[in-house]
């Protein structure tokens, strides 16, 4: 790929950028006009088959990202653009700078939220070469804005792939949950380097690791949120962390309603203290659903359950109560025996 | 016989109905009764990371109305502990503005520059999930303390 030697503020005529381009702008007519930003303040009008000009190096903008969960329409993410670097020809993603600030209501608790483009350009820098974080750089435009230019994750995000498991939940429990434990330990440990950086991740969710298809590696994505903490800055990553265990090992939410209509015996022994501490209509504690959950993975869960006094104000004493849990697995299967 | 720093008396403050309190109870206690205490009330500041203002000039703001609105809370705690008969210039104010990852290191980084003996906060009673998605300043208090003793009061 040939690439266009740019000194700040030189702008490369239409011709040539025709030429750079011509491998991905079938779609455009001939007449196309590019449009060459170096300011990407007013993000909503860029738009596809404009060039981004950012610290030196071109970059054409094909569409927005969409995202979407719970089964809603995608939401189009007008600041976040896949690109094409004019200077490899390779797809990569820039993330825009938008400033959101509002209040984020999580079981009763009022937060108050906002996009931090300086913060998700530390953690890049941070984490330059962890295999267990989307990787990239940032770069400032005319106007100082941080944009971030990120390599493309190719592979589902860990909700997906849960939920493409068609097995029932014990053959489950025992073929896959291991492998998967294994991964989620290490994005664990990858969240445990960030806070000893003094750096929270701020959006822990299921749909947030991404499994790279290349490498097989469970990967972080979108660090930009931030929000004002009280004590504990890194609380609100620990419960992210433990909604996403429970979700691991139920395979899936197990939502009080549906052990009410499909495991009637369970629900029985059910009581209050037994549901999410936040989201009161999902079961925490699954072994009174799943009796082969090892005592040692459950009480885990029931850290995070509605009847616990107890919580996880650090990462590494979770983290080394989820290796305890998970070495029960590594038992030959005759001497398991759920304590 | 106390060392004279078990005199100085750090009462970490904000807007709270609880730090009321807390004030109240260390005026009710040691109001009038004479001896060497000093005091000082504490409204740390907390600042949120620069990508929190969009601007500059709304940074300067923030911090001018936080500044203000602490001044004026300070007042009220400091009326309140010459009400119980403590010596105005025995009390003093403190308005630190930080970026804090946890309120209670701050506060004992605040202790730690004066020497005192005893650290007061209100106690908030929080819920067990109010407790997990934000952390209890007092009880990372009483666990974090050395060489002084905290008092959590009860609101």
């Amino acid at each position: 790929m040939e690439s266009l030697p740019l000194m700040s503020h030189n702008i490369p005529s239409q011709e040539s950028l025709r030429e750079l381009c011509s491998p991905w702008l079938a779609s455009l007519s001939p007449q196309h006009v590019f449009r060459i930003y170096t300011d990407t303040s007013d993000f909503y009008a860029i738009e596809y088959g404009d060039i981004l000009l950012l610290d030196h190096r071109l970059y054409l903008v094909r569409h927005n990202a969409k995202e979407g969960r719970f089964g809603l329409d995608d939401e189009v993410k007008f600041w976040v653009k896949r690109v094409i670097d004019l200077q490899d020809g390779v797809t990569r993603i820039t993330k825009l700078v938008f400033f959101e600030r509002f209040t984020a209501t999580i079981g009763g608790i009022p937060f108050e939220c906002y996009r931090s483009p300086r913060k998700e350009a530390r953690i890049l820098d941070l984490v330059k070469g962890h295999p267990n974080f989307m990787q990239g750089f940032w770069v400032t435009d005319d106007k100082d804005n941080v944009v971030r230019i990120l390599d493309v994750i190719y592979g589902q995000s860990l909700a997906a792939m849960i939920a493409d498991i068609h097995l029932d939940h014990e053959t489950y429990f025992y073929q896959r949950l291991p492998d998967i434990l294994d991964h989620y330990i290490e994005c664990v440990e990858a969240i445990a380097f960030l806070h000893r950086h003094g750096e929270k991740h701020g959006d822990i969710r299921r749909d947030h690791i991404l499994i790279d298809h290349d490498s097989g590696r469970y990967r972080w994505i979108d660090f930009d949120y931030n929000f004002l903490h009280r004590e504990n800055m890194f609380g609100y990553d620990l419960f992210g962390l433990g909604n996403v265990l429970m979700y691991l090992v139920g395979k899936g939410d197990i939502l009080t309603k549906e052990v009410r209509e499909n495991h009637p015996t369970a629900f029985q022994r059910l009581y209050a203290e037994d549901v999410n501490i936040v989201f009161n209509n999902r079961v925490a504690n699954l072994r009174k659903i799943f009796p082969y959950i090892p005592k040692p993975l459950n009480d885990i869960l029931l850290r995070f359950s509605k009847g616990s006094s107890v919580f996880y104000d650090d990462i590494d004493p979770f983290l080394t109560d989820l290796r305890e849990a998970r070495a029960f697995f590594q038992q030959p299967e005759n001497e398991r025996t759920s304590p | 016989m106390t060392a004279p720093s078990e005199r100085n008396l750090l009462i970490a403050v904000d807007a709270s109905e609880n730090s009321g309190k807390a004030v109240d109870y260390v005026g009710r206690l040691l109001g009038g009764v004479g001896g060497d205490f000093h005091i000082t009330l504490l409204h740390l500041i907390l600042e949120p990371d620069a990508d929190y203002f969009p601007s500059e000039e709304e940074h300067r703001i923030w911090i001018d109305e936080k500044l203000e609105e602490s001044v004026r809370l300070l007042e009220g705690y400091k009326n309140v502990l010459i009400t119980y008969g403590f010596d105005a210039d025995r009390i003093r104010v403190f308005t630190p503005i930080r970026f804090c990852p946890s309120v209670s290191e701050c506060i004992l980084e605040q202790k730690d520059i004066l020497e005192y003996g005893t650290i007061v906060v209100g106690r908030k009673g929080l819920s067990p999930k109010e407790e997990i998605l934000l952390g209890s300043v007092s009880s990372r208090l009483v666990k974090l303390a050395k060489n002084c003793t905290v008092w959590v009061v009860n609101a």
